[in-house]
Protein backbone atom coordinates (compact mmCIF):
# COMPACT_ATOMS: atom_id res chain seq x y z
CA UNK A 1 0.00 0.00 0.00
CA UNK A 2 2.89 2.43 1.23
CA UNK A 3 4.77 1.73 -2.40
CA UNK A 4 1.45 2.33 -4.51
CA UNK A 5 1.01 5.69 -2.36
CA UNK A 6 4.75 6.52 -2.83
CA UNK A 7 4.63 5.84 -6.55
CA UNK A 8 1.40 8.18 -7.07
CA UNK A 9 3.03 10.57 -4.65
CA UNK A 10 6.40 10.68 -7.43
CA UNK A 11 3.83 10.63 -10.53
CA UNK A 12 1.74 13.88 -9.12
CA UNK A 13 5.13 15.54 -7.81
CA UNK A 14 6.35 14.64 -11.66
CA UNK A 15 3.50 16.27 -13.13
CA UNK A 16 3.60 19.54 -10.36
CA UNK A 17 7.28 19.93 -11.64
CA UNK A 18 6.47 19.99 -15.53
CA UNK A 19 3.29 21.56 -15.00
CA UNK A 20 5.75 24.33 -13.29
CA UNK A 21 8.12 24.25 -16.11
CA UNK A 22 5.46 24.51 -18.83
CA UNK A 23 3.59 27.42 -17.29
CA UNK A 24 6.51 29.05 -17.20
CA UNK A 25 6.97 29.36 -20.86
CA UNK A 26 10.38 27.31 -20.65
CA UNK A 27 11.10 25.11 -23.27
CA UNK A 28 10.38 21.30 -22.34
CA UNK A 29 12.94 19.34 -24.21
CA UNK A 30 15.73 18.26 -23.18
CA UNK A 31 17.07 19.01 -26.10
CA UNK A 32 15.65 22.26 -26.71
CA UNK A 33 17.75 24.67 -27.53
CA UNK A 34 20.63 24.29 -30.39
CA UNK A 35 24.01 24.38 -28.91
CA UNK A 36 26.41 27.32 -28.90
CA UNK A 37 29.20 27.36 -31.46
CA UNK A 38 32.23 28.97 -29.99
CA UNK A 39 34.01 31.38 -33.24
CA UNK A 40 36.60 34.15 -32.99
CA UNK A 41 36.05 37.23 -33.95
CA UNK A 42 37.43 36.55 -37.76
CA UNK A 43 35.38 33.57 -37.41
CA UNK A 44 32.17 35.84 -36.08
CA UNK A 45 32.74 38.13 -38.52
CA UNK A 46 32.77 35.69 -41.57
CA UNK A 47 29.52 34.13 -39.72
CA UNK A 48 27.49 37.59 -39.95
CA UNK A 49 28.82 38.71 -43.62
CA UNK A 50 27.18 35.28 -44.52
CA UNK A 51 23.98 35.84 -42.98
CA UNK A 52 23.57 39.78 -44.40
CA UNK A 53 24.52 38.15 -47.77
CA UNK A 54 21.72 35.37 -47.49
CA UNK A 55 19.39 37.93 -46.06
CA UNK A 56 19.89 40.25 -48.94
CA UNK A 57 19.22 37.69 -51.37
CA UNK A 58 15.88 36.80 -49.81
CA UNK A 59 14.95 40.95 -49.78
CA UNK A 60 15.86 40.58 -53.33
CA UNK A 61 13.01 38.28 -53.95
CA UNK A 62 10.34 40.40 -52.78
CA UNK A 63 8.11 42.85 -54.87
CA UNK A 64 9.35 46.11 -55.29
CA UNK A 65 5.86 46.88 -57.16
CA UNK A 66 2.77 47.57 -55.77
CA UNK A 67 1.22 44.00 -54.59
CA UNK A 68 -2.07 42.31 -54.01
CA UNK A 69 -2.46 41.29 -50.34
CA UNK A 70 -6.10 38.63 -49.82
CA UNK A 71 -6.62 37.75 -46.03
CA UNK A 72 -9.80 35.34 -46.36
CA UNK A 73 -10.16 34.36 -43.05
CA UNK A 74 -10.92 38.21 -42.45
CA UNK A 75 -12.31 39.04 -45.90
CA UNK A 76 -9.88 42.25 -46.28
CA UNK A 77 -7.77 42.85 -49.59
CA UNK A 78 -4.76 45.10 -49.60
CA UNK A 79 -2.48 46.74 -51.82
CA UNK A 80 0.63 47.11 -50.59
CA UNK A 81 4.19 48.34 -51.56
CA UNK A 82 7.14 47.04 -49.63
CA UNK A 83 5.61 48.05 -46.16
CA UNK A 84 3.60 50.77 -47.20
CA UNK A 85 -0.40 49.93 -47.20
CA UNK A 86 -1.55 51.61 -50.68
CA UNK A 87 -5.24 50.19 -50.18
CA UNK A 88 -6.98 48.62 -47.36
CA UNK A 89 -10.73 47.32 -48.44
CA UNK A 90 -13.15 45.01 -47.29
CA UNK A 91 -13.81 41.90 -49.90
CA UNK A 92 -15.85 38.94 -49.77
CA UNK A 93 -13.79 35.51 -50.19
CA UNK A 94 -15.32 31.77 -50.74
CA UNK A 95 -17.64 30.50 -48.97
CA UNK A 96 -16.04 27.12 -48.41
CA UNK A 97 -19.32 25.03 -48.81
CA UNK A 98 -19.74 22.12 -50.99
CA UNK A 99 -21.75 21.10 -54.17
CA UNK A 100 -22.18 17.72 -55.29
CA UNK A 101 -21.54 16.96 -59.44
CA UNK A 102 -24.71 15.65 -60.72
CA UNK A 103 -24.00 12.29 -62.48
CA UNK A 104 -20.44 12.06 -60.88
CA UNK A 105 -20.44 9.65 -57.62
CA UNK A 106 -17.48 11.17 -55.92
CA UNK A 107 -17.51 14.73 -58.01
CA UNK A 108 -18.46 18.08 -56.34
CA UNK A 109 -17.25 21.73 -56.33
CA UNK A 110 -15.65 23.39 -53.20
CA UNK A 111 -16.39 26.68 -53.02
CA UNK A 112 -12.71 28.06 -51.50
CA UNK A 113 -10.73 31.08 -52.98
CA UNK A 114 -7.53 29.44 -53.29
CA UNK A 115 -4.11 30.34 -51.04
CA UNK A 116 -0.71 30.75 -52.63
CA UNK A 117 0.57 32.90 -54.96
CA UNK A 118 -0.95 33.97 -58.07
CA UNK A 119 -1.05 37.01 -60.77
CA UNK A 120 -2.72 39.27 -62.40
CA UNK A 121 -3.26 37.56 -65.79
CA UNK A 122 -6.53 39.75 -67.22
CA UNK A 123 -7.57 43.48 -66.65
CA UNK A 124 -11.16 43.43 -68.06
CA UNK A 125 -13.56 46.36 -68.35
CA UNK A 126 -17.37 45.89 -68.34
CA UNK A 127 -16.86 42.04 -68.09
CA UNK A 128 -19.64 39.60 -68.75
CA UNK A 129 -20.31 36.93 -66.38
CA UNK A 130 -20.19 33.18 -68.32
CA UNK A 131 -22.14 31.58 -66.18
CA UNK A 132 -20.14 28.18 -65.04
CA UNK A 133 -22.57 24.87 -64.59
CA UNK A 134 -22.47 24.82 -61.17
CA UNK A 135 -24.35 28.41 -61.07
CA UNK A 136 -27.24 26.55 -62.64
CA UNK A 137 -27.01 23.13 -60.85
CA UNK A 138 -27.08 25.12 -57.75
CA UNK A 139 -30.30 27.14 -58.04
CA UNK A 140 -31.97 23.51 -59.48
CA UNK A 141 -32.00 24.68 -62.82
CA UNK A 142 -31.13 23.01 -66.21
CA UNK A 143 -27.38 23.79 -67.50
CA UNK A 144 -28.28 25.19 -70.76
CA UNK A 145 -26.57 23.95 -74.13
CA UNK A 146 -26.17 26.92 -75.35
CA UNK A 147 -23.47 29.20 -74.39
CA UNK A 148 -25.49 32.75 -75.34
CA UNK A 149 -27.77 31.22 -72.28
CA UNK A 150 -24.57 31.72 -70.15
CA UNK A 151 -24.11 35.11 -70.35
CA UNK A 152 -24.97 37.81 -67.54
CA UNK A 153 -23.66 41.38 -68.27
CA UNK A 154 -23.97 43.67 -65.11
CA UNK A 155 -23.50 41.64 -62.20
CA UNK A 156 -19.61 41.62 -62.00
CA UNK A 157 -19.55 45.49 -61.53
CA UNK A 158 -17.45 48.15 -64.22
CA UNK A 159 -13.62 45.98 -63.72
CA UNK A 160 -12.46 42.06 -63.17
CA UNK A 161 -8.91 41.17 -62.39
CA UNK A 162 -8.68 37.22 -63.32
CA UNK A 163 -5.89 35.33 -61.46
CA UNK A 164 -6.19 32.01 -63.32
CA UNK A 165 -8.63 28.82 -63.65
CA UNK A 166 -11.95 31.46 -64.10
CA UNK A 167 -10.80 33.02 -60.73
CA UNK A 168 -11.33 36.65 -60.80
CA UNK A 169 -11.09 40.06 -58.22
CA UNK A 170 -14.60 41.56 -59.46
CA UNK A 171 -17.38 43.84 -58.42
CA UNK A 172 -20.40 43.12 -56.88
CA UNK A 173 -24.51 44.14 -56.52
CA UNK A 174 -24.58 42.74 -52.80
CA UNK A 175 -22.71 45.36 -51.16
CA UNK A 176 -24.11 44.44 -47.50
CA UNK A 177 -22.37 40.81 -47.52
CA UNK A 178 -18.26 42.56 -48.09
CA UNK A 179 -16.69 41.16 -44.69
CA UNK A 180 -18.53 37.80 -45.57
CA UNK A 181 -17.14 34.52 -47.05
CA UNK A 182 -19.95 33.80 -49.31
CA UNK A 183 -18.08 33.65 -52.87
CA UNK A 184 -17.76 30.71 -54.72
CA UNK A 185 -14.02 31.50 -54.76
CA UNK A 186 -13.60 34.99 -56.85
CA UNK A 187 -12.88 37.85 -54.45
CA UNK A 188 -15.56 40.66 -54.93
CA UNK A 189 -14.94 44.60 -53.60
CA UNK A 190 -17.24 47.31 -53.85
CA UNK A 191 -17.15 50.17 -56.70
CA UNK A 192 -14.63 52.28 -55.36
CA UNK A 193 -12.20 49.76 -53.99
CA UNK A 194 -12.31 47.70 -57.41
CA UNK A 195 -11.54 50.90 -59.45
CA UNK A 196 -8.87 51.62 -57.27
CA UNK A 197 -7.15 47.85 -57.66
CA UNK A 198 -7.83 48.11 -61.32
CA UNK A 199 -5.87 51.57 -61.34
CA UNK A 200 -3.15 50.36 -59.72
CA UNK A 201 -2.62 46.55 -60.85
CA UNK A 202 -0.86 45.29 -64.02
CA UNK A 203 -0.91 42.24 -65.82
CA UNK A 204 1.75 40.23 -63.47
CA UNK A 205 0.83 41.91 -60.50
CA UNK A 206 1.69 38.92 -57.83
CA UNK A 207 -1.37 38.18 -55.56
CA UNK A 208 -1.01 36.71 -52.34
CA UNK A 209 -3.54 35.10 -50.57
CA UNK A 210 -3.58 33.54 -47.58
CA UNK B 1 35.65 71.94 -52.46
CA UNK B 2 37.69 68.89 -52.80
CA UNK B 3 38.30 69.09 -48.79
CA UNK B 4 34.87 69.11 -48.60
CA UNK B 5 34.45 66.16 -50.66
CA UNK B 6 37.01 64.21 -48.83
CA UNK B 7 35.41 64.77 -45.84
CA UNK B 8 32.01 63.45 -46.69
CA UNK B 9 33.62 60.44 -48.15
CA UNK B 10 35.78 59.78 -44.99
CA UNK B 11 32.49 60.79 -42.84
CA UNK B 12 30.78 57.69 -45.45
CA UNK B 13 33.27 55.54 -44.60
CA UNK B 14 33.21 55.76 -41.17
CA UNK B 15 29.54 55.50 -40.66
CA UNK B 16 27.88 52.66 -39.01
CA UNK B 17 27.48 49.92 -41.74
CA UNK B 18 23.89 49.71 -40.04
CA UNK B 19 23.15 53.11 -41.63
CA UNK B 20 22.93 51.20 -45.16
CA UNK B 21 19.97 49.82 -46.29
CA UNK B 22 20.68 46.66 -44.51
CA UNK B 23 17.93 43.88 -44.42
CA UNK B 24 16.50 42.97 -40.45
CA UNK B 25 14.96 39.55 -42.11
CA UNK B 26 15.23 38.73 -38.05
CA UNK B 27 14.61 41.40 -35.84
CA UNK B 28 15.35 39.22 -32.62
CA UNK B 29 18.52 37.68 -33.71
CA UNK B 30 21.56 37.99 -31.60
CA UNK B 31 24.53 39.10 -34.06
CA UNK B 32 27.03 38.31 -31.43
CA UNK B 33 25.90 34.72 -30.95
CA UNK B 34 27.68 32.00 -33.51
CA UNK B 35 25.18 29.74 -32.95
CA UNK B 36 22.44 31.96 -33.51
CA UNK B 37 23.90 33.37 -36.70
CA UNK B 38 24.34 30.09 -37.82
CA UNK B 39 20.70 28.72 -37.57
CA UNK B 40 19.23 31.86 -39.02
CA UNK B 41 21.66 31.63 -42.20
CA UNK B 42 20.27 28.38 -42.14
CA UNK B 43 17.15 29.19 -42.36
CA UNK B 44 17.24 32.27 -44.45
CA UNK B 45 18.84 29.64 -46.94
CA UNK B 46 15.58 27.35 -46.70
CA UNK B 47 13.68 30.46 -47.25
CA UNK B 48 15.19 31.64 -50.47
CA UNK B 49 14.62 28.49 -51.86
CA UNK B 50 10.48 28.56 -50.89
CA UNK B 51 10.60 32.26 -51.81
CA UNK B 52 11.96 31.68 -55.02
CA UNK B 53 8.41 29.64 -56.00
CA UNK B 54 4.96 31.15 -56.69
CA UNK B 55 3.62 29.69 -52.87
CA UNK B 56 3.18 30.66 -49.67
CA UNK B 57 4.67 28.83 -46.99
CA UNK B 58 5.21 29.17 -43.10
CA UNK B 59 8.06 29.83 -40.66
CA UNK B 60 7.56 28.69 -37.11
CA UNK B 61 9.93 30.70 -35.10
CA UNK B 62 10.91 29.45 -32.22
CA UNK B 63 13.64 31.69 -30.87
CA UNK B 64 11.05 34.75 -31.61
CA UNK B 65 7.98 32.73 -30.70
CA UNK B 66 5.67 33.47 -33.54
CA UNK B 67 4.67 31.44 -36.44
CA UNK B 68 4.99 33.67 -40.22
CA UNK B 69 2.72 32.98 -43.06
CA UNK B 70 5.17 34.21 -45.79
CA UNK B 71 5.20 34.37 -49.47
CA UNK B 72 8.35 35.71 -51.65
CA UNK B 73 9.80 36.18 -48.20
CA UNK B 74 6.95 38.67 -47.44
CA UNK B 75 5.70 38.63 -43.78
CA UNK B 76 1.83 38.09 -44.85
CA UNK B 77 0.29 37.19 -41.26
CA UNK B 78 1.74 36.99 -37.76
CA UNK B 79 0.57 34.41 -34.93
CA UNK B 80 2.22 34.32 -31.41
CA UNK B 81 3.48 31.60 -29.55
CA UNK B 82 2.36 31.09 -26.43
CA UNK B 83 4.12 27.87 -25.07
CA UNK B 84 6.20 25.41 -26.78
CA UNK B 85 7.87 22.15 -26.52
CA UNK B 86 9.70 19.59 -28.69
CA UNK B 87 11.14 16.32 -28.70
CA UNK B 88 14.81 15.72 -31.37
CA UNK B 89 14.50 19.22 -31.65
CA UNK B 90 18.12 19.13 -33.52
CA UNK B 91 16.41 17.08 -36.01
CA UNK B 92 14.50 20.15 -37.41
CA UNK B 93 16.75 21.17 -40.31
CA UNK B 94 14.43 19.94 -43.34
CA UNK B 95 11.84 21.61 -45.10
CA UNK B 96 8.68 20.17 -44.36
CA UNK B 97 5.45 19.48 -46.41
CA UNK B 98 1.97 19.70 -44.06
CA UNK B 99 0.35 15.86 -45.45
CA UNK B 100 -3.46 17.43 -45.00
CA UNK B 101 -4.85 20.82 -43.31
CA UNK B 102 -7.15 20.62 -40.29
CA UNK B 103 -10.43 18.48 -41.03
CA UNK B 104 -13.42 21.34 -41.49
CA UNK B 105 -16.95 20.46 -41.32
CA UNK B 106 -18.28 22.22 -44.43
CA UNK B 107 -21.90 22.28 -45.13
CA UNK B 108 -23.59 20.86 -48.67
CA UNK B 109 -25.55 23.03 -50.75
CA UNK B 110 -29.11 21.14 -51.46
CA UNK B 111 -30.10 22.84 -54.60
CA UNK B 112 -33.33 20.63 -53.60
CA UNK B 113 -34.04 22.85 -50.74
CA UNK B 114 -33.60 26.14 -52.08
CA UNK B 115 -32.20 27.79 -48.80
CA UNK B 116 -28.59 29.13 -48.68
CA UNK B 117 -26.18 27.56 -46.51
CA UNK B 118 -24.05 29.33 -44.12
CA UNK B 119 -20.53 29.52 -45.22
CA UNK B 120 -17.85 28.34 -43.58
CA UNK B 121 -16.20 30.94 -41.08
CA UNK B 122 -12.68 31.33 -38.76
CA UNK B 123 -15.34 29.55 -35.94
CA UNK B 124 -15.67 26.97 -37.49
CA UNK B 125 -11.97 25.99 -37.53
CA UNK B 126 -10.67 23.63 -35.07
CA UNK B 127 -8.90 24.78 -32.07
CA UNK B 128 -6.66 21.94 -31.33
CA UNK B 129 -5.71 20.22 -33.85
CA UNK B 130 -2.09 17.81 -34.98
CA UNK B 131 -0.54 18.57 -38.08
CA UNK B 132 1.54 15.48 -39.50
CA UNK B 133 3.98 16.43 -42.54
CA UNK B 134 6.88 14.84 -44.33
CA UNK B 135 9.29 14.04 -44.26
CA UNK B 136 7.66 12.49 -40.45
CA UNK B 137 7.37 15.04 -37.92
CA UNK B 138 4.02 16.11 -35.97
CA UNK B 139 3.09 19.62 -34.98
CA UNK B 140 0.30 19.40 -31.63
CA UNK B 141 -1.59 23.15 -31.75
CA UNK B 142 -3.25 23.52 -28.44
CA UNK B 143 -5.05 26.69 -26.93
CA UNK B 144 -6.84 27.86 -24.34
CA UNK B 145 -10.48 27.25 -25.08
CA UNK B 146 -13.40 28.88 -22.29
CA UNK B 147 -15.01 25.33 -22.63
CA UNK B 148 -12.97 23.40 -19.28
CA UNK B 149 -13.83 20.15 -21.00
CA UNK B 150 -12.61 20.90 -23.80
CA UNK B 151 -9.34 22.01 -22.15
CA UNK B 152 -9.38 18.71 -20.27
CA UNK B 153 -9.51 17.00 -23.14
CA UNK B 154 -6.46 19.03 -25.05
CA UNK B 155 -4.74 18.54 -22.05
CA UNK B 156 -5.12 14.79 -21.32
CA UNK B 157 -4.38 14.28 -24.66
CA UNK B 158 -1.04 16.00 -24.47
CA UNK B 159 -0.16 14.65 -21.37
CA UNK B 160 -1.31 11.07 -22.71
CA UNK B 161 1.25 11.28 -25.72
CA UNK B 162 3.94 12.35 -23.37
CA UNK B 163 3.67 9.63 -21.02
CA UNK B 164 4.04 7.43 -23.79
CA UNK B 165 6.91 8.92 -25.50
CA UNK B 166 8.62 8.64 -22.01
CA UNK B 167 7.23 5.33 -21.44
CA UNK B 168 8.82 3.93 -24.59
CA UNK B 169 11.90 5.80 -24.14
CA UNK B 170 12.48 4.24 -20.45
CA UNK B 171 11.19 0.85 -21.05
CA UNK B 172 12.50 -0.15 -24.36
CA UNK B 173 14.82 2.27 -24.92
CA UNK B 174 13.16 3.40 -28.37
CA UNK B 175 14.57 6.29 -29.36
CA UNK B 176 13.06 6.29 -32.92
CA UNK B 177 10.00 8.26 -31.99
CA UNK B 178 8.65 11.24 -34.47
CA UNK B 179 9.84 14.64 -33.78
CA UNK B 180 7.24 16.47 -32.94
CA UNK B 181 6.33 20.31 -31.39
CA UNK B 182 3.78 21.04 -29.19
CA UNK B 183 2.50 25.11 -29.65
CA UNK B 184 0.36 26.25 -27.66
CA UNK B 185 -1.05 29.58 -29.25
CA UNK B 186 -4.54 31.57 -28.05
CA UNK B 187 -8.23 30.18 -29.60
CA UNK B 188 -8.11 32.86 -32.42
CA UNK B 189 -5.06 32.13 -33.60
CA UNK B 190 -4.85 28.57 -33.38
CA UNK B 191 -8.81 29.18 -35.44
CA UNK B 192 -6.68 31.58 -38.08
CA UNK B 193 -3.85 28.72 -38.12
CA UNK B 194 -5.82 26.10 -39.17
CA UNK B 195 -7.78 28.19 -41.82
CA UNK B 196 -4.46 29.50 -42.87
CA UNK B 197 -2.46 25.82 -43.83
CA UNK B 198 -3.40 24.17 -46.94
CA UNK B 199 -2.08 20.64 -48.29
CA UNK B 200 1.62 20.63 -49.38
CA UNK B 201 2.18 23.71 -47.60
CA UNK B 202 6.43 23.58 -47.24
CA UNK B 203 7.07 24.60 -43.44
CA UNK B 204 10.32 25.61 -42.04
CA UNK B 205 11.50 25.74 -38.11
CA UNK B 206 14.11 28.33 -36.73
CA UNK B 207 15.45 27.09 -32.98
CA UNK B 208 16.39 28.48 -30.48
CA UNK B 209 20.16 28.84 -29.41
CA UNK B 210 21.61 29.41 -26.51
CA UNK B 211 22.89 33.05 -25.15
Amino acid sequence: MARVLLSLWSCLLGLFLVTLVQSSGLPMSNASTVRPATADSTGLRTLQARYKTVAKQLTQLMPTQPYILVDTARNHLYIKRQDQVMLDALASTGSGTILDKPGDAKGQWIFDTPRGEFAVQTRLVNPVWVKPDWAFIEEGLEVPKSQADRLEPGVLGEYALGFGKGYFIHGTLYTRLLGKNVTHGCIRLNDDDLKSVYRLARVGTPILIF
Amino acid sequence: MTLFSAIFVMFLSLAPVSWAAEPEMMPSLDMTNPAALQEATRVLEEEIKLAARPQTYVLIDLAANVIVIKGRGVELHRISIERWSASHLVQLTSQYRLNERPAVNRRKIDPAAGAEQDPISLADMPTAFALQFSPPFVVQVLSHPDNPWQWTLQRGGTWWRRLRSWGSFLWTEDKSSLPSLDLTVSVDQAQSLAWTVTENMPFLIRRPTMP
